[in-house]
């Protein structure tokens, strides 16, 4: 059975791209969201195995949606992305419980190693 | 009962009893009717189980217990066998791993199966062996890893590869830590120590594939710990009658305060100077006598090396005999922990690339004057100044011409030059990155030299000539533009005063004659940045050698030798290239002791 991903970035061709990634590597893509509200409505409902979440979005950060998402399942991963230039963002967010990271702009081997070596 | 103090004393005294017992075993391999060398084994193996049963550490004891054994059946049949000392061996170095294990805190390993010869051989091979522990077995292991400098938010990346490393293990400490990781930082290093179960290849290939890494290490450091545990341990072991005579200096030093006080008090200043040069003779005595209990014989750094030649031998099916001379030569302690690697590295090539297939390696240490003496020599084919001299222009080392005009002494000082190391120095044994610059380096560091002979046919001869102590050295004092530096006797090889017309050039270079050969002529003053007079009638020149070739060294005047306590530069003062280190005068001023070559190498 597939592994399922929501994908999070208030970036329309962000997610479009993280979506090609994904699905070429055999992943189910079963939802996106815009925001950090959405992305915590979304996991809510769909419970995936993994969450890719940007950093800076309007209305909820993904460091706030993270805490929530993490509050509501302490075993959620979550991978947060990253503009060059945020790496104290970044600290913040895996200290706060985010598996790992990745930068933009996306290298699909990068992320396909990132993604390989928390699910083995 | 203070256990830890006595747990110090057990180690470096069982220590000693392990070296004497591979020393005694290669001996009695090489004279199998030895029978004093039999008992003396015997006698080491008693003293190691007893130590180590009043100290209630009973796998050691278990295993000493055993070897002791064999070697009573041994002395009672008057000769042990080849297979029978690879075993002894093989037990030795088992106590080595207890002893490391019992140095780290840990509990010992189980020995059953050692002593129960159920494959002895194969299950040290396990244990020994790198990467290959019993997978369950928990270790401490060092992972240091780096990460590639394309590598963008690399504390944040650290900071998942730490909290990921925890997969492996526990974490006992990391460098840096999570917390400071977290506070920010440039770092791209990582430094971790983790208790696993794990074994070196899987944590390391496991690593090895993450693309953020560029360079992974993983190692068990209690092999660091078993090796550095040889030798100079923190603590000393000093004679009786060297202490009665610091407590009679005492009573002289108590003695002559109440002299001074008196004198001083009545105003008497004949007295006083009296007093003051008494004092003078009692403190360089006292001085003396402190050095003393830091001098050690060669024999602490060489008792290793007997059993290293002949497993060293055996792996490349050489016959190779070792004979040490001199051994009981004493040295300060700070000059041997820094001898151990280089004579290790010596040996080892004598025997990779010095002896074919059979011949004689010998360590010999002698005394000449304040110079102690201690040579690695081989009976081999010995280095080729000719091939030297084709290896070297072939690797762009030096020109043709220089080729030609170098002397054979020369040429053999550069195999110590770093981009020399041929194909065949890469070998298992050579390698461990000590190649034979860091020997020389190691020698010139103490303030010595490193001479090297050899000729086809006749063997070759390293030779370090070292001062008998770090710490007061001799040295020429120098004036340079109204301050005053000073040089170790050790480097200078004359001082002379060459006169104007004896001074010729050679394209660019000044040069003078001496013994018969040209010599370039470098300015102090110019290394240093220091405006350059008129040449003057005459000039002081120090004549002293700097990366193998001889130069005069152009000063102002010469202000004396002296006998200097150095000093070590503090940070972050010790980084720079030139100083070796300070010392002050009696009169107060500060004097900074030169390395000429470090300051030429700034220059470059």
């Amino acid at each position: 059975m597939p592994q399922r991903v929501l994908i999070v970035d208030d970036a329309l061709f962000m997610r479009h791209l993280l979506r090609d990634i994904f699905s070429s590597a055999g992943w189910d893509v079963v939802g996106e969201a815009a925001n950090g509200n959405e992305a915590l409505q979304q996991y809510q409902e769909l419970r995936p195995n993994l969450v890719t979440m940007d950093i800076v979005m309007p209305e909820r950060s993904g460091i706030d949606a993270l805490q929530d998402i993490l509050a509501l399942d302490s075993d959620a991963v979550v991978i947060m992305c990253s503009a060059l230039g945020q790496e104290s963002m970044v600290m913040e967010a895996i200290h706060n419980g985010a598996k790992d990271f990745i930068v933009k702009p996306f290298q699909q081997e990068q992320v396909l190693e990132i993604v390989s070596r928390i699910f083995g | 009962m203070d256990m830890l103090k006595y747990k110090a004393m057990f180690l470096t005294e069982a220590q000693e009893h392990l070296q004497k017992m591979g020393s005694l075993l290669v001996d009695v391999e090489a004279d199998p009717n030895n029978r004093s060398g039999i008992d003396a084994l015997f006698r080491e193996a008693h003293s190691i189980k007893g130590m180590a049963a009043s100290m209630g550490y009973l796998q050691t004891a278990e295993l000493s217990h055993h070897l002791e054994d064999s070697l009573d059946l041994f002395r009672q049949q008057g000769e042990i066998s080849a297979e029978a000392i690879d075993h002894m061996l093989a037990g030795v170095d088992l106590i080595e791993l207890l002893l490391a294990d019992i140095d780290a805190g840990r509990e010992e390993r189980n020995v059953q199966s050692f002593c129960t010869g159920v494959n002895p051989i194969d299950e040290l091979a396990e244990i020994a062996a790198e990467g290959s522990q019993p997978v369950g077995e928990e270790s401490h292991l060092q992972i240091s890893l780096q990460l590639h400098d394309k590598v963008v938010s690399p504390a944040a990346r650290l900071l998942v590869i730490t909290r990921q490393l925890t997969k492996f293990g526990k974490i006992l400490h990391s460098d840096p830590t999570e917390e400071q990781i977290l506070r920010g930082g440039n770092s791209r290093q990582l430094v971790v120590l983790v208790q696993s179960r794990l074994a070196v290849n899987e944590i390391r290939s496991c690593l090895e594939n993450y693309s953020e890494i560029s360079h992974v290490d993983v190692e068990a450091p209690e092999t660091k710990t078993a090796e550095s545990s040889a030798g100079a341990g923190a603590t000393v072991r000093v004679g009786t009658d060297l202490l009665d005579r610091f407590i009679s200096l005492t009573g002289e030093l108590i003695t002559n305060r109440y002299m001074l006080q008196s004198a001083a008090g009545e105003k008497d200043w004949g007295l006083l100077r009296d007093g003051l040069g008494r004092l003078g003779r009692l403190v360089k005595d006292l001085h003396h006598q402190v050095l003393q209990v830091r001098m050690m014989p060669i024999d602490s750094v060489t008792g290793r090396l007997p059993r290293l030649v002949r497993d060293l031998a055996r792996k490349s099916n050489k016959e190779i005999r070792f004979e040490l001379e001199g051994g009981g030569i004493e040295l300060d302690r700070a000059i041997l922990e820094e001898l151990g690697d280089p004579l290790i590295h010596l040996v080892r090539n004598a025997v990779d690339h010095g002896i074919e297939e059979q011949g004689t390696i010998t360590l010999r240490a002698w005394r000449q004057r304040d110079q102690v003496m201690l040579q690695v020599a081989d009976n081999g084919r010995g280095m080729d100044p000719a091939m030297l001299r084709q290896s070297a222009v072939q690797k762009g080392l030096i020109s043709p011409a220089q080729a030609e005009s170098m002397r054979d002494y020369d040429v053999l000082q550069l195999v110590c030059l770093p981009g020399f190391s041929t194909a065949s120095e890469l070998t298992e044994t050579s390698g461990r990155g000590v190649g034979m610059d860091v020997v020389k380096a190691a020698v010139e560091k103490l303030g010595g030299v490193l001479h090297i002979d050899a000729a086809p046919g006749r063997g070759t001869r390293f030779t370090l000539k070292l001062p008998l102590s770090v710490a007061i050295i001799k040295v020429l004092r120098i004036n340079v533009d109204a301050k005053q530096v000073a040089l170790p006797i050790t480097r200078v090889l004359q001082t002379i005063e060459v006169e104007r017309g004896q001074i010729q050039t050679s394209g660019k270079q000044r040069v003078f004659s001496f013994n018969e050969e040209l010599l370039p002529l470098v300015s102090l003053r110019k290394i240093l940045n220091l405006p350059i007079p008129k040449a003057a009638e005459r000039v002081a020149v120090v004549v002293t050698e700097v990366l193998g070739r001889k130069i005069g060294l152009v000063v102002d005047g010469f202000a004396g030798q002296s006998e200097v306590f150095v000093q070590g530069l503090p940070s972050p003062i010790d980084r720079l290239r030139g100083l070796s280190g300070g010392t002050i005068l009696g009169d107060g001023r500060i004097v900074f002791i030169l390395d000429i070559q470090g300051l030429l190498e700034r220059k470059r």
